[in-house]
C-alpha cells in the first residue's frame, strides 16, 4: 500500500504511512472533500441562539471550520466571527454531505467533537440530519432551518 | 455477577481482505469500570515530594503553599499523607500520617524557605520510603513529584526509583514548572511508575494540577490493571500503546513473541484507560479468524475483589469482498492517528537531539500536517515553529520540545463539554 504523500511502501492494512502520518488510501477522500466547488442556491441554513442565520452552500461537500490563510485552511463555512476559536472549532471541523434529498454529517476528528441533538457522533462516520436538528461544534450550538 | 470492569475489544477491521501477504491488524482493548462501580472507596496514601531550591522563590512558592493547602483540605480523615521537601538537601516535613492534621500540614509549609539546588533522585527516594512506611495493598499508594529545575547528573537513579515504585504499586504524578527541567526525565518518571505527568507554563496553574491529581487519585475504580493479549498461531504483536493518562509506547516492556502483558497500575473509574495492539497477521483462507483473547485482570481491595479477570476475543473475517474489507472502525482509527502523531513527533526529537537536522526538519513537517489535519491548530504551529528553530539554530527550543512532547502524549484528552 503505497503513500500518495510520501511513495513509501507501508503493509497491507495499516491506517496511516508509517513515514510521514498521511491517511492512507482506504480513507482516501474523506479530508479533501474541501475542495468540492460550485453549487447553486441555499437549502438550509444555520441558526443561533441570537437569530443570526449563516447561509449552508448547496454543494455536494460543505467544509465547516475556521479559516486559517496561513495553513491554507479555507472552509466553505468559516465559523471564526461566530465564536469558533474560543468555542473549540477545528480548522476543518466536519463537513455536511448533500446527496439528493438526504444530508448527513461528518465529523472530521475534531478535537472538541461535533454534536447532532446534544449527542456526540463518532469521528468520519457520516450521520443523517434534518431541518430541526441542533448541531454543536465544540461548544458552538446552532439550529438548522431550512432557508 | 456484577462486573466491576467492562472491556470492549475493537478491531481496525472487521472484514480483511485475502491479499495472500502478511496485513497490520490493529486491536483497540477499551477498559472501563462497569455502570454502578464505586470509585473512591480506596483510601489513599498520597504522597507529596516538592522542589524547595532558589529558583522556586516568589510566585511559584506561593502557588504551591496554596496547591499543598488544597490537598490538605480535600484529603479525608482515612487517608494518608506525607510531605517531604528536597533542594540539593532532603527535608521530611511531614512524615507519614493520617492526613487529618491540616492545620500542620499547612503551617509547616509555610515555614519554608526556598534555597539551595535541585536533586531530585535524593527527594525522591525519601518521598517514596514516607509512602512506604504506609503502604498497603487497600490504599491507592501514590506521590506527586514537583520541580522546576535539572537534577543534577542523578537521572538514572531516579529512573531505577520510579521502575521500582512502579513494581510495588506506587505511582508517580511528575510536574515541571516553567522551562528550565527535563521533560524527558519526567516523563519515563511518571511512565515507568503507571504515573501522569504535566508541564506548567504558569505557577497559578499549581493548584489546577493538584486538584488533578487528587482527584485522579479519588477515582481509582480498581489497582493491579494487567492486560494479557494471547495471539494465535500466524499472529504476531508488534507495537502496544496505552492511552491513559497520555499516550505511551510500551511495547518494549510488554511484547513477547506470543503476546502481550501489560501492567497498567490503576484504573481511573471516570476516564478508563485504553490500550491499542498493533499486530501482524500471516495471510488466512476465507472465514472468520481468531486473531487471539485479551484477558484483563484487576483487584479492588475494599470490596474484596482479587485476581478477577474479564476475556474477550479479538475477531477478523478474511474475505474476497473488496468493499467490504475497505471499511475501517472510526473509533480504531481515530485512536491510531493519535498515536502516529505521538510517534512521528517522538522521531522529530530524537533526529534533532541526534543532530540529524534535515531528517527532525522532515518529520516535525510531517507531523505539523498531521496536527493540523486532526484540528490541533496549536500543536502545529509549535511544530512550524520549532522548524523554523532549527534552520535558524540547528537546535530545538526548550518550550516548543516541551509543548509538543506533552500535546502529542495527550492528544486521547478533549477539553471537558460544558456547554448547558
Amino acid at each position: 500500500m503505497k503513500c500518495k504523500e510520501c511513495q513509501m511502501e507501508n503493509i497491507e492494512g495499516a491506517l496511516f504511512c508509517e513515514e510521514c502520518g498521511a491517511k492512507l488510501e482506504t480513507m482516501g477522500g474523506l479530508l479533501d472533500s474541501a475542495v468540492e466547488t460550485g453549487g447553486k442556491g441555499t437549502i438550509l441554513v444555520f441558526k443561533t441562539a441570537d437569530g443570526n442565520k449563516l447561509e449552508i452552500p448547496a454543494k455536494e461537500d460543505v467544509v465547516i471550520g475556521r479559516e486559517d490563510p496561513i495553513s491554507e485552511v479555507f472552509p466553505d463555512l468559516d465559523l471564526t466571527n461566530f465564536g469558533g476559536a474560543e468555542g473549540g472549532v477545528s480548522r476543518k471541523h466536519a463537513v455536511i454531505h448533500h446527496a439528493g434529498n438526504i444530508f448527513t454529517i461528518e465529523d472530521m476528528g475534531s478535537t472538541n467533537g461535533t454534536y447532532v441533538n446534544k449527542k456526540r457522533i463518532q469521528p468520519h462516520v457520516p450521520q443523517t440530519i434534518a431541518p430541526g436538528d441542533e448541531l454543536k461544534f465544540g461548544k458552538l450550538a446552532f439550529s438548522l432551518q431550512a432557508a | 455477577m456484577k462486573k466491576d470492569i467492562k472491556i470492549r475489544c475493537l478491531m481496525s477491521r472487521d472484514t480483511m481482505p485475502i491479499s495472500g501477504a502478511e496485513q497490520a491488524v490493529y486491536a483497540l482493548v477499551d477498559i472501563k469500570a462497569g455502570s454502578g462501580t464505586m470509585f473512591g472507596t480506596m483510601p489513599a496514601n498520597f504522597g507529596l515530594v516538592l522542589d524547595r531550591s532558589g529558583s522556586m522563590e516568589g510566585e511559584k512558592m506561593d502557588n504551591l503553599k496554596e496547591a499543598v493547602g488544597y490537598v490538605a483540605d480535600h484529603l479525608g480523615d482515612n487517608d494518608l499523607v506525607s510531605v517531604t521537601i528536597f533542594d540539593d538537601q532532603v527535608e521530611t516535613l511531614i512524615p507519614n500520617q493520617p492526613a487529618k492534621n491540616r492545620e500542620d500540614i499547612k503551617s509547616m509549609l509555610a515555614k519554608v524557605i526556598p534555597r539551595g539546588g535541585t536533586q531530585i533522585s535524593d527527594g525522591l527516594k525519601a518521598g517514596i520510603d514516607e509512602v512506604k512506611k504506609g503502604f498497603s495493598k487497600d490504599r491507592v499508594n501514590h506521590i506527586l513529584l514537583l520541580t522546576d529545575g535539572q537534577t543534577w547528573d542523578d537521572e538514572e537513579a531516579c529512573l531505577t526509583l520510579s521502575d521500582a515504585a512502579g513494581q510495588q504499586g506506587i505511582a508517580i504524578t511528575s510536574i515541571g514548572i516553567g522551562e528550565d527541567w527535563n521533560e524527558k526525565l519526567l516523563l519515563q518518571i511518571a511512565e515507568r511508575s503507571h504515573g501522569n505527568s504535566h508541564w506548567i507554563q504558569n505557577p497559578i496553574s499549581i493548584l489546577d494540577a493538584f486538584q488533578q491529581d487528587v482527584e485522579g487519585v479519588q477515582s481509582v475504580a480498581a489497582v493491579n490493571l494487567k492486560v494479557t493479549a494471547r495471539m494465535s498461531q500466524g499472529v504476531k504483536p508488534v507495537k502496544v500503546y496505552t492511552t491513559a493518562p497520555m499516550i505511551a509506547d510500551v511495547s518494549k516492556k510488554v511484547v513477547n513473541t506470543s503476546g502481550v502483558i501489560a501492567d497498567l497500575g490503576s484504573l481511573d473509574g471516570k476516564k478508563g484507560q485504553a490500550v491499542l495492539i498493533e499486530t501482524r497477521v500471516a495471510a488466512q483462507k476465507a472465514g472468520k479468524f481468531r486473531l487471539g483473547q485479551v484477558e484483563v485482570t484487576y483487584d479492588i481491595p475494599s470490596q474484596g475483589v482479587k485476581g478477577q479477570s474479564v476475556k474477550a476475543d479479538m475477531f477478523v473475517t478474511f474475505s474476497a469482498d473488496a468493499l467490504a474489507a475497505t471499511k475501517v472502525n472510526a473509533e480504531v482509527m481515530n485512536l491510531v492517528e493519535k498515536v502516529s502523531a505521538f510517534k512521528l513527533q517522538t522521531r522529530a526529537l530524537s533526529e534533532a537531539e541526534a543532530g540529524n537536522i534535515a531528517a527532525a526538519t522532515r518529520k516535525l513537517q510531517s507531523a505539523a500536517t498531521v496536527l493540523l489535519n486532526m484540528g490541533e491548530d496549536e500543536l502545529a504551529e509549535a511544530a512550524e515553529r520549532e522548524i523554523l528553530s532549527l534552520k535558524k539554530t540547528g537546535a530545538l527550543t526548550s518550550a516548543g520540545t516541551k509543548k509538543l512532547e506533552y500535546g502529542t502524549r495527550k492528544l486521547t484528552q478533549v477539553l471537558t463539554e460544558t456547554a448547558k
